[in-house]
């Protein structure tokens, strides 16, 4: 019998979720410990939903076992419920009522008395940025305002592991921003995140670790410095003064790497790998005698991973 | 150099306008005056199922009267029924069996008030649908909520619902229709009846909402229920006065027994086995229907 350590709050084994004949989950491994971020990514239809609806026991799954803070989502979800937040990716509320009483409906539900109830509710509502608003019906919210009360009703009872279903899609830049200070301080405090997101920069801001999804499978995990050091490389981007030296650089680059130019801006961009990447890179350009305006590197980043993983065809299907 | 080192001040990312959050997101709240909350508080984990009913039903209540057109028009309508009812058959007065009830009105009445109760456990039906679409349910499934308290507080809501449509009506026929029952206790009486048989009817519509997902086979298949059920039951003529074969379904058919067991009630009459046998079947169909329920309703797919 497996064992899982005691700070694993999420611990999934070979899970698989069929519907019919889809196989929306395959074989998914993976954990999570106590104040991590777990970053799921994935293109659409690769089973991110089905693995959160599946671990918030919204859905049962057809193989394998999980586990949500030592409770198996299976026979278990009831004890579950009591300890997780979720903010599924179509947003639960109920639109007859203002989004105060939202709050407070369900803070009352989850056992807060009535003043404790309103003062969470003030409180989460200060803090999603939603007072002047507060008192009026949802149905009368935008669709940004929706997902921010939505977020705020995930958190209303403090829950230990959370699970928020693409958060961020729909929130202006400063939404996002608050919203990832939000979830790093819930993760610094002890909260289990596991979050889906199609912006990768996010997860490379938040997570501890990255699982990608495949067509329901694991195509690739790791932290996201792992991920990009992997999957992606660093780059130095070169500008030349002229047509003729870029083309002569993409002529001599060409014999080592595999350059990138941009014609408009007079640029050629490279991979450079190892610690003496750039200083080989000069050098080849300096033998050559062609002269460069400007050189930048640039370091990898998850989106170049992502990428690299659909060029390649997912490694694991 | 070191104080620059923090992980935000590092040049991580390509874009030299991205942001440090902790600042943008300080300043953001600062302009908004407010102050952090504090990091700890209490982890809320649940509640018993009768706070869960009492949060709930109470929310669908104050839906339900918050819009006074809603209001309005949904305590007209029996009005308007009897009203219809009682000028059109009003000639049956003078019927066997219609006859010692002094008017035809005062034998419409309680099963007007039947009616109300059947329409509105319909209602329930229909209006549970709509709630399971709106998503908010979703969000209760991953949550320490139990499902039946959903149930049970739609059924509960309802059930008040129908308690002030039944007295207004009742009121609206004594002030306008001259309805005259004999005394305040029997009315009030066959109104408890009334409510209880909504209630437990409510049950019946309640599995079936949770058996049959689409908004329209509901009113459509609650349609069919309602109809036959009315109009072959001791509603609207004396049972004695219909052809055979239709006393035979009106003998075996429930309403039957709660329409006389509240007109008996109501009037003044004797009240005889009808009563117990409306209870009995109140309470097999809210068993019946809540056995069915709880079992469609929580099951995950
Ligand atoms: N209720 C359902 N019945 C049948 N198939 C389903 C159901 N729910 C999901 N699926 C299928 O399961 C697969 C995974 O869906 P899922 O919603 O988990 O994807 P996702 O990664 O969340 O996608 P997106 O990025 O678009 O949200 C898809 O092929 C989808 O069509
Ligand atoms: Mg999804």
């Amino acid at each position: 019998m497996h064992q899982p350590g005691r700070d694993v709050r999420i611990d999934v084994r070979s899970l698989g979720k069929s519907y019919g004949s889809v196989e929306a989950l395959i074989d998914v491994t993976l954990n999570a410990k106590a104040g991590s971020v777990l970053a799921v990514l994935g293109h659409n239809g690769a089973g991110k939903s089905t693995l959160v609806d599946i671990l918030a026991t919204r859905s049962a799954p057809t193989s394998g076992e999980a586990t949500v803070c030592g409770w198996d989502v299976t026979r278990f979800g009831r004890h579950i419920r009591r300890h997780i937040g979720m903010a599924g990716q179509f947003v639960g509320l109920d639109d007859s009522l203002s989004g105060r009483g939202n709050l407070i409906l369900l803070a009352r539900l989850l056992g807060a008395s009535r003043k404790q109830a309103k003062e969470r509710a003030d409180e989460l509502i200060a803090l999603f940025d939603l007072t002047d608003a507060a008192t009026r019906k949802v149905a009368t919210y935008s669709g940004g305002m929706r997902r921010r009360l939505d977020l705020a009703a995930s958190v209303l009872g403090r829950p230990d592991v959370l699970f928020l279903d693409e958060p961020s899609t729909g929130l202006d830049p400063m939404s996002r921003a608050a919203l990832w200070w939000f979830i790093e301080r819930l993760a610094a405090d002890g909260t289990t995140v596991l979050l889906t997101t199609q912006y990768l920069e996010e997860a490379d801001h938040l997570a501890s670790d990255v699982v990608v999804l495949g067509a329901g499978r694991v195509v690739a995990r790791g932290t996201p410095t792992q991920l990009k050091s992997s999957f992606g490389s660093r780059t130095a981007t070169v500008t030349f003064a002229d047509d003729t030296s870029m083309r002569r650089a993409i002529a001599v680059l060409g014999l080592a790497a595999n350059p990138t130019a941009d014609e408009a801006r007079r640029t050629v961009t490279v991979p450079v790998t190892g610690a003496a990447g750039v200083t080989t890179l000069v050098r080849m350009l300096d033998a050559a005698g062609v002269f460069a305006t400007d050189l930048t590197t640039a370091e990898p980043t998850l989106n170049d991973v992502y990428m690299t993983l659909h060029e390649h065809g997912w490694p694991a299907s | 150099m070191a104080g620059l080192m923090s992980r935000h001040a590092l040049p991580a990312r390509h874009d030299p306008r991205s942001y440090d959050p902790e600042a943008t997101v300080t300043l953001y709240l600062r302009h908004n005056g407010y102050q952090p909350p504090q990091r700890q508080g209490p982890q809320w984990t649940g509640t018993r199922l009768s706070t869960q009913v009492a949060v709930l039903a109470g929310r669908s209540l104050r839906a339900a009267f918050s819009d006074y057109r809603l209001v309005f028009f949904g305590l007209l309508q029996p009005i308007v029924l009897l009203l219809l009812f009682s000028q059109v058959f009003s000639a049956l007065g003078t019927l066997p069996g219609v006859a010692e009830y002094q008017s035809y009105l005062n034998f419409l009445m309680p099963a007007t008030m039947v009616n109300i109760a059947l329409a509105t456990a319909m209602s329930s039906g229909v209006g549970l649908l709509a709630e399971v679409y709106t998503g908010f349910v979703g969000r209760l499934r991953a949550m320490p909520v139990n499902l039946l308290a959903v149930l049970m507080a739609r059924t509960v809501s309802d059930a008040v619902r129908l308690a002030v449509q039944l007295a207004v009506a009742v009121l609206a026929a004594v002030y306008l229709l001259d309805f005259q029952p004999p005394n305040a206790m029997g009315t009030i009486a066959a109104m408890l009846l009334c409510v209880v048989f909504g209630w437990g009817l409510s049950w019946i519509f309640v599995a079936l909402a949770t058996w049959q997902h689409k908004p329209e086979i509901m009113h459509a298949a609650s349609f069919v229920v309602m109809f036959p059920l009315m109009f072959s039951s001791s509603a609207y003529m004396p049972v004695n006065s219909m052809p055979g074969w239709l006393q035979a379904v009106s003998k075996a058919n429930p309403v039957t027994y709660a329409i006389d067991a509240t007109r008996a009630l109501a009037l003044g009459k004797p009240v005889g086995s009808a009563l117990a046998m409306a209870v009995l079947l109140i309470a097999g169909a809210a068993l019946l229907g809540g056995a069915i329920s709880a079992r469609n309703f929580r099951r995950t797919r």
